[in-house]
């Protein structure tokens, strides 16, 4: 029987596009002193760091290895992992195992990325092989395009649709002190006349490139109740990392290829005995880089059956005051440090457990929270949250 | 560089030389993706490799069937040139090949091919007019020039639109 994992403390940096104020070290150093205060800590009381970024995006080789003093993890254990987009969320399941495992009472994990250094789309682009699809790529926008095109055609779902949920997600934005992107958008109006990047997205319908840093103590239950008196339990988690995607992100009608979304939630759904997911989770913080995406992601999910995403959307059930809220805190199309933005999917989520989210906290009592991360051609990390074990 | 203040000193005489020394990548293509090389540019032919097993045929061609996890050997099958759109886009922001520091010329469409032997390949469309593109349109590979070719899946140039 594996350690009981418990979330002590959250601390995130106030993400921004650039910060031209600090080194990358000295920005993953506000978060940690943030988490390490929540939890009334000192970074003595950690016995393990792990980090995660997207290595390349600084345009530097191995960006924690400058990092060691200002993360408090000078001659401790733990390292860093980098699973493309997944990565902050494979170091919260890394962190849990390792803790679970009964190899350290306490642990600090942290998600970052300085995209003023590096470029983010190039680096992108350069994770596929030279010798296979040469010059045929577009970086991670080019495909959610491609996926957006495809819903749009295919689901029923309109423009008005996706500009609702832009309008949803900077309204928690707003709410949101850490939140990157505060665009204070009133009319579906304001975003359809945005201009096309890659069509059929607008700049208002893609992610941004952000900086910032999010790191969270995690310790074991006989740790856990001492150190806050309002732990967050990490109740399951849930990787798939399979072979890439090569249909694309869009139903395969040749049926050989499976949504890794589909395989990961029927896996941590069934052990935890969730059958009507948007009955059995409160809410969710979910990944996604695009309004669109995020109506897809509704149905691979399970939140609703296929072509219905945009009608959770038109009834208004994932709003902040709805049903079930889904990124209250104006999620990745809002703030996009990708490292850490899965962390932070996480970090929320247990705000919203613990009533703390402040100006965006949900309306219904949050018992239980899903976190979800996206990420190579169809990679899925899932993160169950709950209040009680 | 610090001068020295005095002129009565000898003044070093300082030579600035500039010269580039560009870091050559350089890829191994291996064997089974080398045979779709050598069959693009010899015979413009699309080649793949089948699984012993489950007889899927593998896209790339690959040395280990990732489901049935086993080797997959060189049962060699010619693919059709000739496919359906089943998602595409354009790119209006401009993007950069960092594998070669150079801007992507990227003057048509991207979309995602299903060609009619069942894989999916990611390339461009020779039709640019937003307006003719769709989902479900029929499309065949055009190939570069004999002497343009040697780069793999690149020596198609793009995908023609095809009415049937």
């Amino acid at each position: 029987m594996p350690n009981r994992v418990a979330i002590v403390g959250i601390g995130q940096t106030r993400h921004r596009s650039t910060r031209r104020d600090v080194t990358l070290p000295e920005m993953i150093n506000e978060a940690v002193r943030e988490a390490l205060a929540d939890a009334d800590l000192t970074i003595r009381d950690i016995e393990a760091v792990f980090t995660s970024s997207m290595e390349t995006f600084e345009g530097i080789y191995l960006p924690d290895h400058g990092a060691a003093a200002e993360i408090g993890a000078f001659m401790k254990p733990g390292f860093k992992v980098c699973t493309g987009g997944t990565s902050g969320a494979s170091v919260v399941v890394e962190g849990f195992c390792m803790v679970a495992a009964g190899l350290y009472d306490t642990a600090l994990v942290i998600g970052f990325e300085k995209q003023d250094c590096g470029e983010t789309t190039a680096a992108i682009t350069a994770a596929t092989t030279p010798v296979w699809g040469k010059g045929a790529v577009t970086g991670a926008i080019g495909e959610f395009a491609k996926q957006a095109l495809s819903y749009m055609e295919t689901s029923g779902a309109k423009e008005e649709h996706a500009a609702r949920v832009r309008l949803k997600a900077d309204r928690g934005a707003c709410r949101n002190e850490y939140a990157h992107l505060k665009l204070g958008l009133q009319t579906i109006e304001e975003v359809l006349k945005s201009d096309y990047l890659v069509w059929p997205l607008r700049f208002l319908d893609f992610c941004p490139q952000s900086s910032g840093a999010c790191a969270l103590v995690f310790a074991t239950e006989n740790r856990a109740r001492k150190i806050h008196r309002k732990p967050v339990w990490i109740a399951d988690v849930e990787v798939v990392h399979q072979e890439p995607f090569r249909a694309g992100t869009f139903g395969d009608p040749t049926g050989k290829e499976a949504y890794s979304q589909h395989v990961a939630c029927e896996r941590l759904y069934k052990r935890n005995g969730i059958t009507h997911p948007r009955r059995d989770i409160d809410m969710a913080e979910v990944y996604e880089p695009s309004n669109w995406e995020e109506m897809s992601l509704y149905e691979h999910l399970h939140f609703c059956g296929k072509n219905e995403g945009w009608k959770l959307v038109e009834k208004g059930i994932t709003e902040m005051d709805g049903e079930f809220p889904v990124n209250p805190s104006g999620g990745v199309i809002a703030t996009n440090p990708i490292g850490a933005t899965p962390t932070i999917r996480v970090a929320e989520a247990a705000l919203q457990i613990r009533g703390d989210a402040g100006e965006h906290q949900v309306a219904k009592d949050v018992k239980s929270a899903l976190a979800t991360a996206l990420g190579g051609p169809n990679w899925t990390v899932l993160t169950l949250l709950k209040r009680t074990l | 560089m610090r001068q020295s203040a005095k002129k009565t000193e000898k003044q070093q005489e300082y030579i600035s030389i500039r010269f580039d020394a560009p870091r050559k990548y350089r890829w191994s293509t291996g064997k089974w993706i080398g045979r779709t090389y050598l069959e693009a540019k010899e015979n413009k032919k699309i080649v793949a490799n089948r699984c012993p097993q489950c007889r899927e045929v593998l896209w790339p061609p690959m040395q280990v069937c990732g489901r049935c996890k086993v080797e997959a050997g060189e049962d060699w099958v010619e693919l059709a040139q000739t496919g359906t759109v089943m998602q595409y886009t354009y790119l209006v922001y401009p993007l950069w090949d960092p594998h070669y520091g150079e801007k992507f010329a990227n003057p048509y469409p991207n979309a995602m091919i299903l060609l009619d032997d069942g894989v999916y390949i990611r390339h461009f469309l020779e039709e640019t007019d937003p307006k003719k593109l769709k989902a479900g349109m029929r499309v065949r590979a055009v190939w570069r020039e004999d002497a343009e070719r040697g780069e793999g899946t690149a020596d198609i140039k793009y995908f023609r639109t095809i009415e049937e």
